[in-house]
């Protein structure tokens, strides 16, 4: 009898873990191949230029960054690409510089062709702990999927990593209620 | 060090990890998200604000079915009680969101919230200490009179109150042994998640001594069935941050990674200690989170921008989650060495359940009465 609890603790093991490994691997993929970059940066959600924050980090108000203002599929270096309200973000793209900031002028401004970053940072406040906060995750929009989709694999992967969890220690045989328990039924 | 694209942060990956161990293990045995401790401590690695919410919240919806899973398989969870609460909690925190909406407009909404905070689990922390050292008295009298007690010793007698409530329907919670009128469990759900909402936290350290205090569960059933209402609550809130583009996440797997063990300890944790021991636990990590949202509370109130409360508020952040996790992990194997007979601190005894003793579940009457064993 032991044996056949055993053995089917073994079966529920071994298929949990390959849930899990498939959900975890999934995950691995999706990050290596760039699709959940792309997710998340994937509409305009202001009309503005789509940026690489990483480009301009290093931006003060005495040096500021000069951002070449393109018009193509892909931001590559210290370029900006110009967007309108819901298209989709270029490749690289992390961010959207609001037109009016730009025209408020104290931040960012235009100068001819180029976009002129000042002050690429500010410090902000959450839950008592300072930050600094970036134009990284301005002016976007993740795809409308990525909720059901991203809760969906989550609950998936806690699932099964329950699963495995309890299958392993019934596998063992590992009793983890106190001695002398008794069950109301 | 790892990339996190979303984020935008590079981080060692192992440290989430370790974040997702330690509220693991508190979460599996309090029945709380984290989301206190979890939120600061991400925005202390880098992660924005908005971010570190996302995350904390997506995360507690994966860890909170890792350790329903192992409550429900400790026969910790009535449905019954989870199910009735779930509607007036869902209320309740659209309620809250509301009423804080309110603060907002006013622009004051920090300081009512931090204010709120700090009075509730200041509040919430008196009243646990003062009744869980009562039941500790009373454990170890028990003890003296050679009784046999189980797992559950509760002295308040607010339970008997509400119980008491005629209004229909009545419905009977088996696991829970508890026969109360469905309009309590619905109002503790809606004025849980009121709290929760206006607070913006999952709620569950409001939760838990409020299914213990006023329904009358025993803490056990308390902590299993609060973590069904989690994974609810919890995955309602990560679809929605989620959709704002507020979770990275490869980050939130990676602490799913490390809640998988932490909430096993959590969970397994629970059954060789008594409730007090659970209520305990919960009212030192309430007492630290409600110093916690003093501390910024008293930077904003007297507008100082003294660097000390800052490093302070860090190092509670990080410390309380270190401790609260050393704490269960110490009394887990205190547990282990009193059943092989090995010394063990006096002041542990009575927070263990001794080998050999019955449970709270096959022996508790419908009813807490003070002092009364259940």
């Amino acid at each position: 009898m032991n044996q056949k609890r055993a053995g089917q603790a073994l079966i529920r093991m071994a298929f949990w873990a390959v849930v899990a490994v498939l959900v975890f691997s999934f995950a691995i993929n999706s990050y290596l191949s760039g699709e959940m970059t792309h997710w998340y940066y994937y509409k305009a959600s202001t009309s503005g230029y789509a940026i690489n924050d990483n480009s301009f980090l290093a931006a003060t108000k005495d040096k500021p960054i000069l951002l070449q203002v393109v018009a193509a599929d892909q931001i590559v270096g210290q370029q900006a690409v110009k967007v309108s309200k819901g298209d989709l973000l270029p490749t690289g793209a992390n961010g959207v510089i609001a037109e009016a900031e730009v025209q408020d002028g104290k931040r960012v401004a235009l100068e001819g062709s180029n976009l002129k970053v000042m002050v690429p940072t500010q410090i902000k406040e959450q839950s008592g702990i300072k930050y600094s906060d970036t134009y990284r995750h301005k002016g976007i929009e993740t795809n409308p999927l990525s909720g059901p989709w991203n809760v969906g694999v989550v609950l998936l992967m806690g699932l099964s990593l329950g699963m495995l969890a309890q299958a392993f220690t019934d596998l063992f045989g590992l009793e983890f209620k106190p001695t002398g328990q008794t069950r109301a039924h | 060090m790892f990339d996190f694209p979303v984020a935008g942060i590079e981080i060692p990956w192992l440290l989430l990890v370790f974040t997702g161990f330690t509220v693991g293990v508190v979460g599996g045995f309090v029945g709380v998200g984290g989301g206190y401790m979890v939120t600061p401590a991400l925005c202390v690695f880098g992660f924005p604000g908005y971010m570190a919410s996302g995350i904390d919240l997506t995360h507690i919806a994966g860890k909170g079915v890792i350790a329903t899973i192992r409550h429900r398989q400790l026969g910790n969870i009535d449905w019954t009680l989870a199910m009735s609460m779930i509607a007036g909690t869902m209320f309740g925190v659209e309620l809250g969101t509301r009423v804080l909406g309110f603060f907002k407009e006013q622009g004051l909404s920090t300081v009512a919230v931090l204010t709120a905070s700090f009075v509730l689990m200041t509040g919430l922390f008196i009243y646990t200490q003062y009744e869980t050292r009562q039941a500790q008295r009373q454990t170890v009298k028990m003890e003296r009179e050679g009784r046999d007690i189980g797992r559950e010793v509760v002295a308040s007698n607010l339970p008997s109150v509400f119980q008491a409530v005629p209004l229909m329907p009545i419905i009977r919670c088996h696991t829970a042994r508890v026969v109360v009128s469905m309009w309590v469990i619905v109002l503790v759900g809606m004025s849980t998640g009121l709290l929760a909402g206006f607070l913006g936290v999952g709620g569950g350290f409001i939760r838990v001594p409020a299914l213990v205090y006023l329904v009358g569960t025993s803490t056990h059933v308390a902590v299993g069935t609060d973590l069904v209402e989690i994974v609810f609550s919890g995955s309602y809130g990560a679809m929605r941050h989620a959709m704002h583009g507020n979770v990275d996440f490869l980050a939130v797997m990676f602490m799913l990674c490390g809640a998988v063990f932490g909430a096993q300890f959590g969970s397994i944790a629970t059954a060789y200690v008594r409730g007090p021991a659970i209520r305990f636990i919960l009212s030192y990590s309430l007492a630290l989170a409600g110093l916690g949202a003093f501390l910024p509370l008293f930077d904003k109130l007297t507008s100082s921008t003294i660097w000390l409360i800052g490093a302070v508020a860090v190092t509670l952040t990080l410390g309380q989650m270190i401790f609260l996790c050393a704490y269960i992990l110490s009394l887990f194997g205190f547990a282990l060495l009193a059943r092989r007979g090995r010394w063990v601190p006096a002041w542990a005894m009575p927070l263990l359940v001794k080998p050999g003793s019955h449970l709270a579940t096959a022996q508790a009457p419908s009813r807490l009465v003070k002092g009364r064993v259940v």
